[in-house]
């Protein structure tokens, strides 16, 4: 009975309009994330190291925030919504998907970013820069050997994370010339969806309230240096 | 008659002097990039032994009077690791053009980061951890403001 108005027979008449497709804090945590990695890569080659930090841990916020809403946010945020085995990638790219939100080949790239993303800030904790005048919050929990060597991965891991924004602006690219805007709907929160596409199921705002008060305590408790407060 | 041959002797001597401080020899421009480098170096990693200390709750007294007094010799010695001819021109440095083309207001920097560090130095020298603490961080401010204008990332 609560599966039969979503999903309507083959061969009906397309919905005309736009459907939801992105709830607001995947559309704010999207936007907010490229914002900052921008942000961060500007900083640290102007001389704001200090900024650079805070964006790193701004960025640590969001993907705290993030990683929790997939778990309790709308449908299309939900990690279990959109990441899907190599069968449905094949079966998306012969075109026999439908579906809204992350396609199952976009879920790959939404794990790699998110996940790329995440060691760079990892790294960025606990290194340290080549003067000893500034540090991750947690570079005190390893040795200055090791803070180090963070800092020239976090370097170089920086080209995996431009790679993966060419290949996202490459794919976004791909999709308009096909005739599918993709920022459209990451603006608007709403796109032209297939009928036969079981519609968003929205989160609640104030579970997403809840979320982003944990992501900002738990990184609170990093900035503070972790463990109890220090070593 | 001799008071105009020394005369002539001392602006001669003054000359030469002034040519040899322009053009510094390529041997010993090197010999002061890498004596600055090192020291550069040095201090740096003292920096961060320190902050490790200063991250304690209890920080261990002794290593922070010898990185203390590590960090206040090396910044004295550093008035002589900036002469003109020292610069990128020269070979691979951190060290900006921008320091010879505004020496008055390097010179000022330096000589905030000296008095900082002996004052670091003084007080990690009394044993009071607290204000050792507080002078190491106003000596890491003039580090890092004197690199904001004439710090380039050097790739070695």
């Amino acid at each position: 009975m609560r599966c039969l108005p979503q999903e309507l027979p083959l061969g009906d008449a397309p919905l005309t309009g736009k459907q939801p497709v992105w709830d607001l804090p995947v559309r704010l945590v999207h936007w907010t994330l490229a914002g900052l990695v921008v942000f961060s890569w500007w900083s640290v080659h102007n001389h704001h190291t200090d900024w650079h930090i805070w964006s790193g841990i701004a960025i640590l916020t969001l993907l705290i925030f993030r990683l929790l809403w997939g778990f309790v946010g709308s449908s299309t945020a939900r990690w279990t919504g959109f990441i899907r085995g190599p069968r449905t990638i094949a079966s998306y790219l012969r075109g026999g998907w439908y579906g809204i939100g992350h396609s199952p080949l976009g879920a790959l790239s939404v794990i790699a970013l998110f996940g790329a993303v995440g060691v760079q800030v990892g790294l960025g904790l606990i290194a340290e820069d080549e003067d000893g005048i500034y540090a991750g919050p947690l570079s005190r929990l390893v040795s200055i050997a090791t803070s180090e060597k963070a800092r020239d991965i976090h370097e170089l891991w920086f080209n995996v994370i431009l790679g993966l924004i060419v290949l996202h602006l490459g794919a976004i690219i791909f999709y308009r010339l096909r005739g599918k805007s993709l920022v459209a709907p990451m603006i608007t929160g709403k796109a032209a969806t297939d009928p036969r596409a079981r519609p968003m199921r929205p989160g609640k705002w104030w579970i997403a309230l809840i979320c982003l008060a944990i992501a900002f305590a738990l990184s609170r408790w990093v900035v503070a240096g972790a463990p109890p407060f220090g070593p | 008659m001799r008071i105009h041959l020394v005369a002539a002797a001392a602006v001669v001597s003054v000359a030469a002097a002034s040519v040899a401080f322009a053009a510094l020899p390529k041997d010993k421009a090197l010999a002061i990039m890498h004596e600055r480098h090192e020291g550069m170096e040095k201090i740096g990693d003292t920096n961060k032994l320190l902050r490790r200390e200063f991250a304690s709750s209890a920080p261990f007294a002794p290593a922070v009077k010898s990185g203390a007094a590590t960090i206040a010799g090396l910044a004295k010695q550093a008035s002589g690791w900036f002469p003109p001819g020292t610069g990128p021109e020269m070979g691979n440095t951190g060290a900006k053009a921008a320091i010879w083309q505004n020496q008055k207001d390097f010179q000022g920097k330096l000589v905030a980061f000296q008095q900082a560090a002996a004052a670091f130095n003084a007080a990690a020298a009394s044993g009071n951890m607290d204000s050792a603490k507080a002078r190491y961080i106003a000596m890491i401010d003039t580090c890092d403001a004197c690199h904001k204008s004439y710090r380039s990332e050097m790739h070695h």
